[in-house]
């Protein structure tokens, strides 16, 4: 946004609606100090607010409200087949927080919801009793920022931190938290754990301007994936997804090389890589607002999810493993 | 005093909206009415009409009368009877009670909750730009409230007899950042009667507040919210196409999005593709091979 744009603009977070239930929670009153100059809005449910009928989601994008709830009922989701499960039979994801800071323009969160807002779940205490009980019989793969960037978050709701604390005593749990921020001081002074993952996005420079807005660039993003590995985190690289933009050949050619000059490939647990992909529902709903190159490709659909055409769509994977190949070996690399 | 300048709006009954913003501003009673009358320079609409309507300069001002239930109405006329499109601009503005005594009298209070005290239903705007405002809980009552009867139950911070109709009403054809309730604190509950020269002059003092918002809305709207002019001309295209090609409504459907699809993507209309205005079809097998032509072009 220009400053311009910015000047006549609520900043974000300028309102936090709060639910009743959630005011005398802990991590409400974290988030209500850290935002003193907001106003307040009390409400019953936060669906009262999160699913208007009338909202504009592009232009909530500019100016996005904060909205404190307490979950009830379910906290764990079965991984969807269109993730990597990264060979874990239990794979699962939960969701302390609903939307993310970040405007990725192919972001499947647009499609999925119809507010830009950013609703927090107070809670999380519940969500742990919830997984204690499952890990007395099983293994957990557990996907913590599925529908958000808890680090993009941390310095208003510690979730990441509180999530990394609570895993460090869970032996059959493994979490991965999954991010494009450069927060990593956030997680400084924690004791890295072998059943935590921290997980990046990257993607070309030239993706990250065109569409991963208000996202910190390519190179920043590895400078912080670079301090992770000198404190001992495992780190797991996603290029994901992968556009087919044009002269996407040699964008991502360059871009991997990038990446391994910067990064020493031996220290990355593994990479994750996937075209573009979305939920056939998702993008009819993005399509609505978003008018853009992404939501206007020709994609083709198989079993309700819209992807690339599939020659094009080998050519892309087969082109990445390829380049990916002069770096790790290929059992480092998951495809989807 | 900032000054909103606009063409005027002509035809109020035309099926065809222009791209111009329109402000519509519903008040309770002429009192409310009167300084937004004199200071926009609005004149009397004579069509027959139920409500006093004033318009001039894209402003619609219409006076509902008191009640929940009129402010309803009032509201879906306007934005019914004068085509209101998703760009336009709904504001209700007019005098409220404060419950405690927390606001002074003069006030002016941008509702960022609305409730309607009997059905319970409450309402919330996108507030989405920077205003010079307090913000406040509106609830919404069907009688005058007093201090002396004030019921247990009540949430608001003011009260007032309109808000909760106007927004109801006004976020069913609006998006809900288009949609607003400005109140001036008048009393604490403890009014005996209503003075119109007092209520004017505190509308008139709210004035500057209030053109500050339809200002920003204004740029919202037109900053954010502005299609090309390729994509406006797509349901004429359409049109025009469907009738040289005889297509379905299924057909005349995916061409829209595939036209659309493909503006986006290129940036402009294919070449080829008023060549198609001009066929001859005999049969609804050549149809299918027009129509599989336009979209193996649209789909490149």
């Amino acid at each position: 946004m220009t400053s311009s744009e910015k000047s006549f603009l609520a900043k974000h977070f300028s309102h936090v609606y709060v639910e009743k239930d959630a005011l005398s929670y802990p991590v409400t009153i974290k988030i209500l100090e850290n935002l003193r100059s907001s106003q307040i809005v009390k409400i019953d449910n936060y669906k009262e607010v999160f699913c208007r009928a009338g909202q504009n989601y592009s232009l909530q994008e500019k100016s996005k409200k904060l909205i404190l709830a307490k979950k009830w009922g379910e906290f764990l989701y079965p991984g969807p087949s269109i993730c990597h499960n990264f060979g874990y039979s239990n794979f699962f994801y939960t969701s302390n927080i609903l939307n993310c800071i970040y405007r990725c323009e192919y972001c499947f969160l647009k499609g999925m919801y119809s507010s830009a807002n950013i609703v927090v779940f107070v809670n999380i205490e519940d969500y742990f009793k919830e997984i204690d009980a499952v890990l007395k019989n099983k293994l957990l793969y557990l996907s913590v920022s599925y529908e958000t960037d808890l680090l993009a978050l941390e310095k208003i709701v510690p979730f990441s931190s509180a999530w990394i604390e609570y895993a460090a005593s869970k032996q059959n749990l493994t979490i991965e938290i999954r991010t494009k921020s450069t927060n990593f001081q956030a997680l400084e002074n924690l004791k890295p754990q072998d059943n935590v993952i921290l997980a990046w996005t990257l993607s070309p420079q030239e993706i990250i301007q065109k569409f991963e807005h208000a996202t910190p660039s390519l190179s920043s993003r590895l400078s912080a994936i670079k301090k992770a590995i000198e404190n001992n985190w495992k780190v797991r690289l996603c290029i994901d997804p992968i556009l087919a933009i044009e002269g996407w050949k040699a964008i991502y050619e360059n871009f991997l090389n990038q990446v391994f000059k910067e990064l020493n490939p031996e220290r990355i647990v593994d990479i994750s890589v996937g075209v573009f992909r979305i939920p056939k529902d998702y993008l009819k709903r993005m399509k609505k607002v978003f008018a853009n190159e992404i939501t206007s490709f020709p994609y083709e659909e198989s079993e309700n999810i819209y992807t690339y055409p599939k020659e094009l769509k080998e050519e892309m994977i087969n082109t990445m493993l390829l380049i990916l190949g002069n770096f790790v070996p290929s059992s480092k690399i998951f495809v989807i | 005093m900032l000054k909103i300048t606009f063409k005027i709006l002509k035809a109020a009954n035309s099926n065809r909206r222009s791209e111009l913003l329109m402000i519509y501003i519903v008040t309770a009673f002429h009192a409310e009415a009167k300084a937004l009358i004199k200071h926009f320079g609005l004149k009397k609409l004579y069509e027959p009409s139920k409500f006093q309507i004033f318009s001039g300069n894209d402003i619609l001002l219409i006076e509902s009368k008191e009640g929940i239930v009129k402010s309803s109405i009032a509201t879906t006329f306007a934005l019914t009877k004068f085509g209101a499109g998703e760009k336009d601009i709904a504001l209700n503005i007019g005098i409220c009670g404060a419950v405690e005594n927390a606001f002074s009298k003069g006030d002016v209070i941008l509702c960022n909750k609305i409730i309607n005290h009997y059905s319970k239903r409450t309402f919330y705007p996108d507030i989405l730009i920077q205003h010079s405002m307090k913000e406040a809980t509106l609830e919404s009552f069907m009688h005058p409230v007093k201090k002396d009867s004030l019921p247990l139950e009540i949430e608001g911070d003011i009260v007032d007899m309109e808000g909760a109709g106007f927004f109801e009403a006004a976020s069913i054809f609006l998006p809900l950042h288009n949609v607003h309730c400005i109140k001036i604190v008048y009393d604490f509950l403890d009014f005996e009667k209503i003075d119109p020269t007092e209520v004017e002059n505190l509308i008139k003092q709210s004035i500057p507040h209030i053109e500050n918002l339809i200002n920003a809305l204004l740029k919202l709207n037109l900053k954010f919210c502005n299609s090309t002019s390729e994509i406006d001309n797509i349901p004429l295209l359409v049109y025009k196409l469907k009738n040289s090609l005889h297509l379905t409504t299924y057909m005349t459907n995916e061409l829209e999005s595939l036209l659309k699809d493909y503006v986006i993507r290129h940036k402009k209309l294919p070449d080829t593709i008023f060549e198609f205005f001009e066929v001859q079809i005999n049969s609804k097998k050549e149809v299918k091979n027009y129509f599989d032509k336009l979209r193996k072009i649209l789909l490149s």
